[in-house]
């Protein structure tokens, strides 16, 4: 039996009950009646100011690139970590260079400050 | 009846296989339901006791109190029928949708955990995991990338300012904690040479061979990012009480609303078990073998499973109540601080233990 | 028989998914759906075999690149679509039907001609285990035989971080 059988199981199981549960609020809950009030968004009792949108920043953007370059280097480091008892030495010394290479991009990343956050 | 059916069992192996499944699916999530309810108690009675009170006593079934251990069955009663308002302007597919993602990422989590020793019953091996993947490792990291959308899409789908700046900030330090988190675990793959959560467990049958003797800074850094990936005090910032009225589920009520602390919860258990597997020995006792085991208890392997799940259970609470006891003990971080914390302290000590481990490994494995 | 199932299934879903990445109006509704056939892609590597692949699908491309797409929607606010999908002109859907056409052709021709010789080994799951698995397969060959591109994969990665900083301190001091 194909081992990610079990996967597909247990993701038609998990979304079926989550869908389940999150359904029971809405059908079990009184229906009350729309009123506009009610169903304004919250902002301390206060009517809404302004559209539901901010102004972009740029922080996020740099936070999820480098979220990526360093997540493939992870992927990397868990494939080498894997064959690690059949490389020997030889080994060590790529991971070393792969690592010095990404050690000199993340000094660059912390020197131009694109981790500051305030 | 009985004998046509077994006979169709006997006959069909994958029909079998999948019967078991299907067994051990329903007890994984019966397992993983229950936790929630307990945690919910447990959240309340604790910190009680921490700040010299009680916490809730009062509610009773049949007259029976029991410490308030029916307090979240209430809790849940009430949430279940209180009226569910979809804010206007709400995006409803994604509004309806963001807790089931939430949940659904961190149940999957836990199909890969071995919750116990192989039960060996009628002349057949049963892993006591529902998936048996040669890469559970990454199929765990894989699931947990997945959980930021659950609390993008909440914050997004509300129209909510404070909801979807709460959603981004709680987002960003999810993927921020996920690279520490994941370089945390890779020594613990360069020692036991293997991405078989299975294979990890079994090689800890002596207690000075447990992960956290081997790799004591994989540990320190895998505590941290554990809470941090779950955004559990003190990195809570982004649901914090005081802060941004009450972050990405400010718009949540009724039972969407504990949807998304039963994926919290969830996801605490199955990370707290993936802590106890690495670095704690899993399901072994640590001083005893399994075979030995077995003999001591008259020759019933059940029994020695039932052992194995047990101690599994006993060092995931162990780290359960680590959960609470800090998120009452400490301060919260600032969210920059958090973010600091995790670009500029914990990756470059992560891949400081990876060399550190490679060196060593290699000084013992090739001379 | 199972596998035909499965892969039918999946297969379905990624197409249903990937046409409504294209034609859908909302664009955290598309990101979404990106996302979900990205991880039935995942299955589909699941199914022939290739465990890590799915896993790395999973982890990098559904987990981190599409965090990126979402991130930079929900930032920039991007609204939906207003004007009707079939509102083009028509010589773009004679060109996307050519592509389409062609990539099929390319598609049939890798599967039936040039990959169906003999020489070529199949992996089936079995022989993959008594290896090793996976991830060690494709370790021995990554840090032995490819161990240049490798090493080059690193320094690619080091130039990705240094054009994105480039990119976004450009824009914060256009910004400022």
């Amino acid at each position: 039996m194909n081992p990610y059988l079990p996967v597909l199981m247990f993701l038609v199981f998990g979304v079926t009950i989550g869908l389940i549960l999150s359904a029971i609020s809405y059908f079990v809950g009184p229906q009350g009646k729309k009123n506009s009030i009610k169903s304004e968004p919250y902002e301390c009792g206060v009517p809404m100011a302004g559209v539901a949108q901010e102004k972009f920043s740029v922080k996020f953007y740099l936070t999820a690139i480098l979220f990526i370059l360093f997540d493939i280097e992870t992927v990397f480091l868990y494939v080498w970590a894997r064959t690690f008892g059949e490389l020997g030495w030889f080994g060590v010394v790529e991971i070393f260079v792969f690592l010095v290479i990404l050690l000199a991009g993340y000094i660059y990343v912390l020197r131009r400050g694109a981790l500051e956050w305030n | 009846m009985l004998e046509t059916v077994l006979g169709f069992f006997r006959e069909n192996d994958f029909w079998l296989e999948f019967l078991i499944t299907v067994i051990k699916i329903i007890v994984v999530f019966g397992i993983c339901a229950q936790i929630p309810p307990f945690m919910v108690w447990f959240e309340r009675r604790a910190p009680a006791f921490m700040q010299r009170r009680k916490g809730p006593n009062r509610v009773g079934l049949f007259g029976f109190r029991l410490f308030g251990l029916i307090q979240p069955l209430a809790d849940t009663i009430k949430l279940i029928f209180k009226e569910e308002v979809v804010p206007t302007g709400a995006h409803k597919f994604f509004y309806h949708i963001a807790p089931v993602f939430s949940l659904f990422t961190s149940l999957m989590v836990a199909a890969a955990i071995p919750f116990g020793p192989p039960l060996v019953i009628l002349g057949r091996t049963i892993t006591l995991s529902v998936v048996n993947l040669d890469v559970g490792f990454l199929f765990i990291f894989a699931l947990s990338s997945l959980g930021v959308y659950g609390i993008t899409l909440a914050g997004y789908s509300s129209n909510n300012k404070y909801s979807l700046m709460g959603a981004l900030r709680a987002a960003a330090q999810m993927i921020s904690y996920e690279i520490p988190l994941g370089l945390s675990l890779i020594p613990i793959v360069i020692i036991f040479g293997t991405l078989d959560l299975n294979s990890i467990v079994v090689a800890q049958a002596n207690v000075w061979d447990w992960g956290i003797f081997r790799a004591p800074i994989s540990f320190f850094l895998f505590v941290i990012a554990m809470f941090a990936e779950t955004n559990r005090a003190p990195f809570d910032l982004a649901e914090s009480e005081a802060e941004l009225v009450a972050g990405f589920h400010t718009e949540y009520n009724s039972f969407k609303f504990s949807l998304f602390y039963f994926g919290e919860y969830v996801s605490m258990f199955v990370l707290s078990c993936l802590a106890s597997i690495c670095f704690f020995g899993g399901w072994q006792t640590g001083f005893i073998s399994q075979n030995d085991l077995t003999s001591l208890l008259f020759g019933i392997q059940p029994l020695a499973v039932l052992v194995g799940v047990l101690m599994t259970f006993l060092k995931a609470s162990f780290f359960m109540w680590l959960f609470v006891w800090v998120r009452w003990t400490l301060p919260r971080f600032r969210y920059d601080q958090l973010m600091n914390l995790g670009w500029k302290f914990m990756m470059p000590i992560g891949l400081f233990n990876i060399v550190l481990t490679a060196v060593i490994a290699g000084a013992i494995a090739f001379k | 028989m199972g596998e035909w199932i499965a892969f039918g299934a999946l297969a379905g879903t990624i197409i249903m998914c990937a046409l409504f990445v294209v034609l859908g109006r909302n664009p955290v509704g598309c990101a979404i759906a990106l996302v979900i056939k990205l991880f039935a892609l995942a299955g589909m590597y699941g199914v022939i075999g290739a465990d890590f692949l799915a896993a790395i699908q999973v982890i990098i491309y559904a987990g981190a690149i599409m965090v990126l797409f979402t991130f930079v929607i929900m930032l920039l606010n991007v609204p939906p679509d207003s004007r009707s999908r079939w509102d083009r002109p028509p010589v773009e859907f004679l060109m996307v039907g050519l592509s389409v056409l062609a990539l099929f052709g390319v598609g049939i021709y890798l599967i039936f001609g040039a990959f169906a010789g003999e020489g070529v080994e199949v992996l089936t799951r079995s022989l993959v285990t008594e290896q090793g698995g996976n991830t060690l397969m494709i370790g021995r060959l990554l840090f032995s035989k490819y161990v240049w591109p490798f090493e080059l994969a690193s320094i690619l990665i080091l130039m990705a971080i240094i054009a994105s900083i480039v990119i976004a301190k450009k824009y914060n001091t256009e910004e400022s």
